[in-house]
């Protein structure tokens, strides 16, 4: 058990490294020079080079990434090329923010997707399961912004009401901080809730035809009891593992969601960072990123490993 | 199907078989009565290609061809769909945007398989330093949020078809690489290929024969989920600016272009495109999942091996 | 533009003695007036709110041109001068008026003494601490202006050799050449009077705590992505000033977000740019807010089409003339959801600038038909110079930056030319890629963007057609027209000047040097809550509010 973890742990470190070398390179790729982007229209030729050397982007670019590396090592993110407040301050302001939308929407997704999925599985193809999935597969193929549109803009035209107002920060009121992530939070997770009930419908499904399920119900059990004990625990494990791709899946759609919603996440500020070529915010919000989901996939096997007695390495 | 315990490992395909063409009319018929929801999402995944190749012949106008006096028209016997900002004929356009879809899903889905087969397959067979070397990086890789890579992919490239096509197949190459090689990996440790390799089989035909015939259906199915998955994606990304470039009529452009200004007086410019999103979705996945149903029962993989080397 | 009036007798050294803000000359036909204009006793108190569609990049006015920081930093600083504000002041009209300098005069061409006021404090925020703001100030904040690396402003100013603080309270400026824009530019909104303190104390200003200026409000807080709020200025120059407690801008970039916050009653102010909305929104606003006060005008944003001179088959006239009729503005304008049809043709001065822009009836004979839609006349233009065909050509835009407005504006063009002959080869560029390339002249055949940065009528000839400036992409050396430029900058006097700038449009139309191309007439709107206000083109919304209150 032990050399499992140790063994996976070494292997999230490459894992880490090479990612850092993506997130550095893959900004740098974009053509458009940040510093002519800066003076937009009005560039003179020798102020691009004054700027350019002020920002320090004349270095060879090894000698940047190897810079970069060195700094966030000591926990400094940089800063913005554009206005030069600290990468880790704003990550720091809208990390908790998307984090809440992302963790409520995975909330949503495993409190539909799973009772739903176990429902189904009990009964398959029969009504209940083709309404489920039929429902599921209609909730992630609507795009999340065509409802976001229609529940922020019909209500102001028909009755001169929204619920997108200003964005309440927390000290404003911890329960209406809360409250402003909720009608969000269901429109992202219901695309996941989709992945997660099928996941799980197909899981128990396969279960329940397993041995030792037999056994259960030949010993007469009762069916419930049966599933909700025995094959349920069993077949969660795969799901679990999905989840790690669910938090990217959601990180992902999170962009849109907080664009309509006026929800100052990390999405908008990403998307934002690339279209200026703000080097060090793309990289600080990837590198954040790619760590988190590294270390929710690392956690995720490790949980695997100890519930499932058969993984050994 | 085998009844015996057996680890429930995602990814792994049913020990390899002689591989019999079987009389196809009879087995679409087994199919439509045992999977309905599947016969429907074959209908109308059919009905989409038709769409998509007849196009010429279905739509009534071209896709950027303004009707005169035709601004803005709700929906009436002349005009289906009615028409948009533009005098556009939106029938037309969703026609044509089959085509678009069609050929971008099918683009990605074709250029993410051959990636991702390569990559898995041969990190799978080739082992070793090799295989841990590689699936490092697709760790890496599966890291970013797909939007993430999308974008800098897209900002990197410019805007235009076939760089929307490689961006999303990169992003699908990485998961399905790792379905793959799981699969891969069962069929090699069957006695099947140990009794191939034992009469002098070689590398190459052992692959051909053997491994790739038994992780098609892996394939198939992987395929056709993600056909609905790009479909969504590429409207997510017309959403912020990056989709599929004018004039092509993608539906997710149409949805959240000028469809979306108008949401509340011409509702018919966005809401035919996303139902036309959603129905496309929906064939293609109650399609795969039936598939997958069908072909392989122990196949529920998300993708990710829970060994995960 | 200067704001004496244009009579022949009055010697121009006496109308600028005056220096105060004459209303300028009620130009028929320009922008109504706003409705509801009743003389009212002032109420202090409220704070007034607005849709902002996007965060400002930094607070360095003197290391961005974009407007998303000039509107916001508009409510904080003052200049020297400023654009006369209030619903008396016609839209598209832009008299000057005395802001921190409280007369001036013009002792010769290429001089201009200015007596600021007395007692002006700025914000009493650190690292300045409400001190007096003298000469000096104004002094360091235009040397830095003119020398700090970087500054895309600098356009500007460029042409000023010295700045010396006479005294405590006047500040002399010297040119190094005659021109007769410098009050205008002046009154510009990159020209604001920064405090040295912050700049020492803070490196540069692009931080928020730098913040700190002498105009009606402070900057309290900006909560990036949510909103800025600013509180009063207590010492305001202008006693009673400003009416509003302060001033709440909310910072949404998605158009149908920020039009639903408006209809609820969450902001007090339209949710477009200088507070437009658009026309197909218009009714169901009009139901939603009964008393909603509106002025129509055209604004200054307009398409922009490019292409080198030198280039065949551009370097042909007749080529550019039939690009010119092969193009159908007015298609363009209907089909969009903002303008609705509501829009104004632009020479290449545009219409925004209404006592500068030539009506499209005055221009030449062949200068007028660019703007008179006709494919055959175009095809046979073409087929004259050797195109019976038509030709192919590359055309560089950029991909969805500009809204899916602009995107359909760049389909119809296409699709225009293209019924005359003329293929595009359509290359979306992603934004930053098409600014740091296409602007600056780095394509084949042609570019679609747009334009409407400048303040001031000049730069639309001037940085386009002088030889040597950077964003002279065509490549255009024409003597004739470059001595029209350089006269109409030494052309203190109004009318005379009007006249060489209609010559130059004149000009510029003829040689088919400018495509045709329009402005929207945007429905500027403000809640029936909001007294003495009055829109207008330009980033001061500061200069605007400050004399607006709320009556609720």
């Amino acid at each position: 058990m032990r050399n499992y973890v140790l063994r996976r742990l070494l292997v999230a470190v490459p894992s880490l490294l090479i990612a850092s070398l993506i997130v550095f390179t893959l900004p740098r790729l974009i053509p458009g020079d940040v510093v002519q982007l800066m003076l937009q229209e009005k560039a003179y030729g020798k102020d691009l080079e004054d700027l350019r050397a002020k920002l320090g982007l004349n270095r060879p670019i090894p000698v940047q990434y190897v810079d970069w590396l060195a700094a966030v090592a000591r926990g400094n993110l940089g800063e913005s090329l554009w206005t030069r407040q600290p990468v880790l301050n704003e990550l720091a302001r809208r990390l908790p923010v998307t984090a809440i939308l992302g963790v409520m929407a995975l909330g949503v997704a495993i409190l539909i997707g799973i009772p739903v999925g176990v429902v189904s599985a009990m009964r398959p193809d029969g009504l209940v399961d083709f309404v489920a999935r039929s429902g599921a597969i209609l909730g992630l193929s609507v795009p999340a912004f065509v409802t976001a549109i229609l529940v922020t803009l019909l209500p102001a035209i028909w009755w001169g009401w929204t619920p997108r107002a200003r964005f309440v920060e927390f000290s404003s009121g911890p329960v209406a901080y809360g409250l402003q992530f909720v009608l969000p939070a269901i429109i992202l997770g219901i695309a996941s809730a989709a992945g997660i009930m099928r996941l799980t419908r197909g899981m128990l499904l396969e279960v329940l035809r397993q041995d030792y399920v037999r056994t259960a119900w030949a010993k007469g059990l009762r069916g419930r009891v049966v599933v909700l004990k025995h094959a349920l625990k069993n077949a969660l494990i795969p799901v679990m593992t999905v989840l790690g791709l669910q938090v990217a899946a959601i990180t992902g759609g999170a962009v849109i969601i907080e664009w309509i919603f006026g929800i100052p996440g990390m999405g908008q500020f990403l998307v934002d960072a690339i279209v200026q070529r703000d080097y060090p915010v793309i990289q600080g919000i990837n590198l954040v990123i790619v760590t988190v989901i590294v270390v929710t996939n690392l956690t995720v096997d490790l949980v695997y490993a100890v519930l499932d007695p058969r993984i050994r390495y | 199907m085998a009844n015996s315990v057996e680890t429930l490992a995602a990814g792994q395909a049913l020990p390899p078989r002689a591989w019999r063409v079987p009389p196809l009319a009879r087995l679409t018929l087994q199919f439509a009565r045992r999977k309905p929801l599947g016969a429907i999402g074959g209908v109308i995944v059919l009905a989409l290609l038709i769409m998509a190749v007849f196009a010429d012949r279905i739509a009534p106008h071209a896709y950027d061809e303004s009707i005169p006096a035709a601004r803005s028209k709700p929906p009436s016997a002349q005009f289906w769909m009615g028409t948009d900002n533009l005098s556009r004929d939106v029938w037309s356009r969703v026609v044509y945007g089959a085509r678009i879809s069609v050929t971008v899903g099918f683009a990605t889905v074709a250029l993410a398989t051959i990636m991702a087969t390569a990559i898995g397959v041969s990190s799978a067979y080739l082992g070793g330093a090799y295989d841990l070397a590689v699936q490092r990086v697709v760790d890496a890789w599966m890291s970013f949020p797909a939007l993430v890579v999308i974008l800098s992919l897209m900002a990197a490239l410019g805007p235009g078809l076939p760089n929307l096509i490689f961006a999303l197949s990169i992003i699908g190459a990485a998961s399905a690489s790792r379905v793959i090689r799981g699969a891969t990996l069962s069929v090699m440790a069957s006695p099947y290929v140990e009794a191939a390799r034992a009469l002098g089989a070689g590398h190459v035909r052992i692959v051909i024969f053997y491994v790739l015939p038994n992780v098609m259906a892996t394939v198939i199915i992987l395929a056709t989920i993600g056909l609905g998955t790009v479909i969504l994606a590429e409207s997510g990304l017309s959403f912020l600016g990056f989709g599929v470039p004018p004039p092509y009529p993608s539906w997710g452009a149409m949805l959240s272009g000028s469809g979306r200004s108008y949401m509340y007086y011409a509702p018919w410019m966005a809401l035919f495109p996303a139902a036309a999103i959603s129905m496309a979705v929906f064939g293609f996945n109650m399609l795969g999942d039936a598939l997958r149903d069908v072909l392989d029962p122990r196949l529920r993989g998300s993708g990710r091996s829970p060994s995960g080397l | 533009m200067d704001s004496a009036p244009s009579n022949q007798g009055v010697s121009r050294r006496t109308a600028l003695k005056v220096g105060a803000g004459a209303l300028a000359l009620g130009v028929a036909g320009l922008g109504r007036a706003p409705e509801c204009a009743e003389a009212q006793t002032p109420k202090r108190g409220g704070v007034l709110r607005l849709t902002f569609q996007a965060d400002p990049v930094h607070f360095d006015p003197h290391q961005t041109i974009s407007f998303v920081t000039m509107v916001p930093l508009s409510f904080v600083y003052s200049r020297l001068v400023k654009v006369k504000a209030g619903p008396a002041v016609k839209p598209m009209t832009y008299p000057i008026e005395p802001d921190l300098a409280e007369s001036w005069t013009q002792p010769n061409d290429t001089t201009y003494v200015f007596k600021l006021r007395r007692g002006v404090r700025w914000h009493p925020k650190p690292p300045v601490n409400g001190r007096e703001l003298t000469a000096a100030d104004v002094k360091y904040t235009y040397e830095r202006f003119l020398t700090i690396a970087g500054n895309p402003n600098k356009p500007v100013l460029e042409y000023v050799d010295k700045i010396e603080a006479v005294d405590k309270y006047t500040v002399k400026f010297t040119l190094k050449e005659p021109n007769a824009w410098f009050l205008d530019l002046l009154a510009s909104t990159s020209t604001w009077i920064i405090a040295k303190e912050c700049v020492e104390k803070f490196g540069d200003l692009k931080k928020v705590e730098s913040v700190v200026g002498t105009g009606p409000w402070m900057l309290e807080r900006w909560e990036p992505n949510v909103r800025l709020s600013y509180v009063r200025n207590p010492n305001y120059f202008v006693s009673g000033l400003p009416y509003a407690d302060g001033v709440d801008v909310l910072i949404d970039k998605d158009p149908a977000s920020r039009l639903a916050t408006w209809l609820s009653g969450k902001s007090d102010f339209g949710p477009e740019y200088q507070h437009a909305v658009r026309w197909l929104d218009a009714p169901v606003a009009r139901q939603r807010k009964p008393g909603l006060q509106t002025a129509e005008y055209t604004w200054l944003t307009s398409g922009a089409i490019g292409f080198k001179l030198a280039n065949p088959p551009f370097n042909d006239l007749r080529v550019r003339r039939a690009l010119g009729r092969a193009t159908n503005v007015a298609e363009v304008f209907e089909s969009l959801a903002f303008s609705q049809g509501h829009w104004t043709p632009n020479p290449i001065v545009p219409a925004a600038f209404a006592e500068w822009s030539i009506p499209i009836d005055q221009l030449g004979p062949e200068g007028r038909k660019l703007y008179e839609f006709n494919t055959a006349e175009a095809k046979k233009l073409l087929a004259e110079a050797g195109h019976p065909n038509g030709f192919k050509t590359a055309v560089e835009a950029p991909a969805a930056v500009y809204g899916p407005d602009f995107d359909d504006f760049v389909q119809i063009i296409i699709k225009n030319w293209k019924a005359a002959g003329i293929e595009s080869d359509l290359k979306l560029k992603e934004y930053g890629a098409f600014i740091s390339s296409t602007i600056f002249g780095k394509f084949d055949g042609m570019f679609i963007g747009l334009r409407g940065a400048w303040a001031d009528p000049e730069a639309y000839f001037y940085r386009w057609y002088m030889p040597g400036q950077p964003l002279n992409v065509w490549g255009v050396n024409d003597p004739k027209l470059t001595d029209m430029i350089k006269l109409q900058r030494r052309t203190f006097d109004v009318a005379k000047r009007k006249q060489v700038i209609y010559d130059i449009q004149r000009y510029v139309a003829d040689q088919g040097l400018f495509g045709p191309d329009g402005s929207i007439r945007i429905l500027s709107a403000w809640d029936a809550h909001i007294k003495n206000y009055g829109p207008n083109n330009g980033f001061d919304y500061g200069g605007r509010l400050m004399a607006a209150w709320i009556d609720k």
